[in-house]
């Protein structure tokens, strides 16, 4: 029988994907679980894996097509076997339909955000100098009359800069990669259209470190090491569902309330950050949290994210502690509510019982989404989760 | 020696004369053609020269004496049909598409119809719907004749020697607002190949490909062009068939956009053939879909306001051009 390849949804938002590469051509044998193709959504680059065993066929969706969720893009059949031809014309449909209201506005579509957004079409020339040349027309900006990327746009983008020119200036320019890009368009927009506000707490992590020393046992036997993200990520959750505010979904129906932690971890990889995910923290072990996130961060740095390991996020955390970052504010992922940024642990010497005295302490500082929570409910939370980290054993029984 | 200047009624005279001179069997036919010299007066002196049996007066009868030629054609002569307006076309075509067009073939090469049609297009001449129409694209049709657009005097006499000189049937269309304009025109014997384009000027930003008429239209909006900072080139295919296709998809090529502009109709018309061969031959090449300007799909109007409406001029052109190559 046929396995239809569809158009996966990685985000609650998400409308579209953009197809990247295919890995597998047209009549080749494929294995379930193998990647099929590469795809992208405005949260990241991604691999999509056979759904199935079996020989690729009939495949409709092409490299650099913006594809509704959902939509069959190719199938996987039994070798001699030929793809279903009813289903095809009738998942192809919306595509035609969105390609024919793409092209009725687009002036419209490209003075209103960049190409790489929209899909911006490219001239015949432009195409064939991007593919002779190796440019990325994904990271072009159209200077035609109707922000078409045009031949001198490509031109350009592959010119070498010239000695003596004022080219030199820009001689160290780095060009993004699609991480990278998508990276500086998620933090802009989040930047500029999410009220940010920032509460700052610094705590005594005397009792987290005596109470990670006592893991050992657990660490031995499920053979994982559990670094301090872990348990932070498995205290912070547990405090999280007391405080659904910080665990929301700010959209212009409402304030969405999440009764689950999704908790992303955010894991710098060679040209950028990812937000990975373990999806009911709240309810995890701190094995089953470590071991997921060692998976995932391993995944992440080798560049094989599965959709589901940076779907649906619905809070955050991100440590710079192991950088010796005293305290820093973090960038909010929307749709999330707020993000949690650790700094290191380090000795500072502190007044307890009205004496100076050395303790390792960790700066904790939280970015809140304005419309969803205000400063009196962060710093409620942030009471608790300081409260929780001070007492982890508890906190976690 | 400065190139001596002659207008496009004088050259396409002077062509006719000097074939009639080399070649006794060169004769001109149609109405209006002897002591009127046509009411475009470029026949003036043919008949005093030749005498009246090779300039033959006719009565009104466009199917009779276009038929009378292709006989005269196939029996020896290599007659000049003259249709006074190309509009009347419409009255020849049995003789030029059923006869003409397939003697040659069907007769298995034994005949040939040395002959050349020599009729009018253009608009803007306040001559209403009946008399005002460009329709070559219906004789570009048809396989087995020549069709020829000459746009300057010098073309017209190099082009109009060849078709005369041509074993095949060819149609020669001048345009009659194009009578009076002047150019240089060499005194001595020759010939432009029918099937050869004219780069009548160079340019990097854009290429306007134009046909009779709008050739000196393109021109025009190409000196507008240049003060923009945009470099037209201007391609004159010269002959609608045999058709000089690498010229054009090689300057499409060059400079990536390409207007085609022909005073017919666009719809089906010339426009439409030229901007297909582009598209196909140079589609890797371009930076923009072809774009193709012609007549208005109506009849021609008699108010002079409207008529003028209907055809593309140097300022549609150019404002044309200038979308088409503005930054977003």
């Amino acid at each position: 029988m046929a396995f239809s390849v569809v158009m996966p949804a990685l985000g609650m938002a998400q409308e579209t994907g953009k197809l990247i590469a295919w890995r597998k051509k047209e009549g080749d044998r494929v294995t379930k679980g193998e990647p099929l193709l590469e795809i992208e959504t405005d949260k990241a680059v991604m691999e999509v894996e056979a759904p199935a065993d079996g020989v690729l066929a009939g495949i409709t969706g092409s490299v650099g097509a913006d594809i509704p969720v959902g939509q069959t893009i190719a199938w996987i059949v039994a070798p001699g076997e030929k793809p279903p031809a009813e289903n095809e014309s009738a998942t192809t449909a919306p595509a035609a339909r969105g390609k024919a209201e793409s092209h009725a506005a687009p002036v419209a579509a490209a003075a209103a955000e960049s190409p790489a957004v929209q899909g911006a079409r490219i001239s015949p020339k432009a195409r064939r100098l991007a593919k002779e040349l190796g440019v990325d027309i994904a990271r072009l900006r159209g200077s035609g009359p109707g922000g078409e990327i045009l031949a001198s746009d490509v031109q350009a983008a592959a010119a070498p800069m010239g000695p003596g020119s004022p080219a030199r200036k820009s001689a160290s320019l780095e060009i993004p990669s699609t991480l990278g890009r998508l990276m500086a368009e998620r933090t802009t927009q989040s930047w500029t259209t999410v009220p940010h506000f920032f509460v700052t707490r610094e705590i005594d992590a005397t009792a987290l470190n005596e109470y990670r020393e006592k893991l050992a046992e657990i660490e031995h036997t499920h053979e994982v090491r559990i670094t301090h993200t872990d348990l932070l990520v498995a205290i912070t959750s547990r405090v999280l569902l007391k405080h659904p505010r910080l665990n929301s979904s700010w959209s212009a129906d409402g304030i969405r309330l999440h009764d689950y932690v999704n908790m992303g971890v955010a894991i710098a990889v060679n040209d950028g950050v990812v937000a990975a995910v373990i999806p009911n923290a709240h309810a995890a072990s701190l094995a089953e949290i470590a071991q997921q996130r060692r998976d995932v961060a391993g995944r992440a740095r080798a560049g094989k994210l599965r959709p589901a390991d940076i779907a649906d996020a619905t809070f955050t955390i991100s440590n710079l502690g192991m950088y010796g970052v005293d305290q820093f504010s973090a960038i909010i992922i929307p749709p999330q509510a707020a993000i949690l940024a650790v700094g290191s642990i380090s000795d500072r010497v502190v007044a307890v019982e009205g004496k100076p005295a050395v303790r390792p302490m960790m700066t904790l500082t939280l970015s809140c989404d304005h419309r969803a929570a205000d400063g009196a409910r962060a710093a409620l939370f942030l009471n608790d989760l300081v409260q929780a980290i001070h007492e982890p054993e508890k906190s976690l029984a | 020696m400065p190139e001596r200047e002659i207008t496009f009624a004088q050259a396409v005279r002077e062509a006719l004369a000097e074939e009639m001179r080399r070649d006794a069997r060169v004769c001109i036919i149609g109405e209006d053609v002897a002591e009127a010299g046509t009411p475009f007066k470029v026949l003036s002196g043919l008949v005093e020269e030749f005498g009246a049996r090779r300039v033959v007066d006719t009565p009104i009868s466009e199917a009779g004496f276009t038929g009378v030629a292709v006989g005269a054609a196939m029996t020896g002569l290599r007659p000049v049909v003259d249709i006074m307006f190309g509009d009347f076309i419409t009255l020849t075509m049995d003789q030029m598409v059923n006869q003409a067009a397939k003697a040659h073939y069907m007769s298995g090469g034994h005949w040939k119809v040395p002959m050349v049609m020599r009729t009018t297009l253009g608009a803007t001449r306040r001559s209403a719907a009946q008399h005002s129409q460009s329709l070559h694209a219906w004789f570009s049709h048809v396989p087995g004749l020549k069709v020829v657009l000459p746009s300057t005097p010098y073309d017209a006499k190099g082009l109009l020697k060849a078709a005369i000189r041509d074993e095949n049937p060819v149609v020669f269309f001048e345009d009659k607002m194009m009578y009076k304009l002047k150019g240089p025109v060499p005194e001595d014997d020759y010939t432009i190949p029918l099937g050869v384009a004219d780069v009548k000027r160079a340019g990097d930003d854009i290429t306007l490909v134009a046909t009779s008429s709008m050739v000196q239209v393109a021109l025009g909006a190409a000196i507008m062009l240049e003060k923009e900072g945009l470099s037209a080139e201007v391609v004159d295919p010269r002959t609608t068939w045999p058709l000089d296709e690498k010229t054009l998809i090689d300057s499409a090529k060059k400079t990536s956009r390409v207007i085609v502009l022909d005073e017919g109709y666009g719809r089906y018309g010339v426009t439409a053939e030229l901007a297909a061969v582009i598209a196909e031959g140079a589609f890797y090449d371009l930076d923009a879909p072809v774009k193709r300007m012609g007549a208005m799909h109506v009849p021609i109007p008699f108010s002079p306001p409207l008529e003028d409406a209907t055809v593309p001029t140097e300022q549609t052109v150019f404002e044309a051009v200038r979308l088409m190559c503005k930054p977003a």
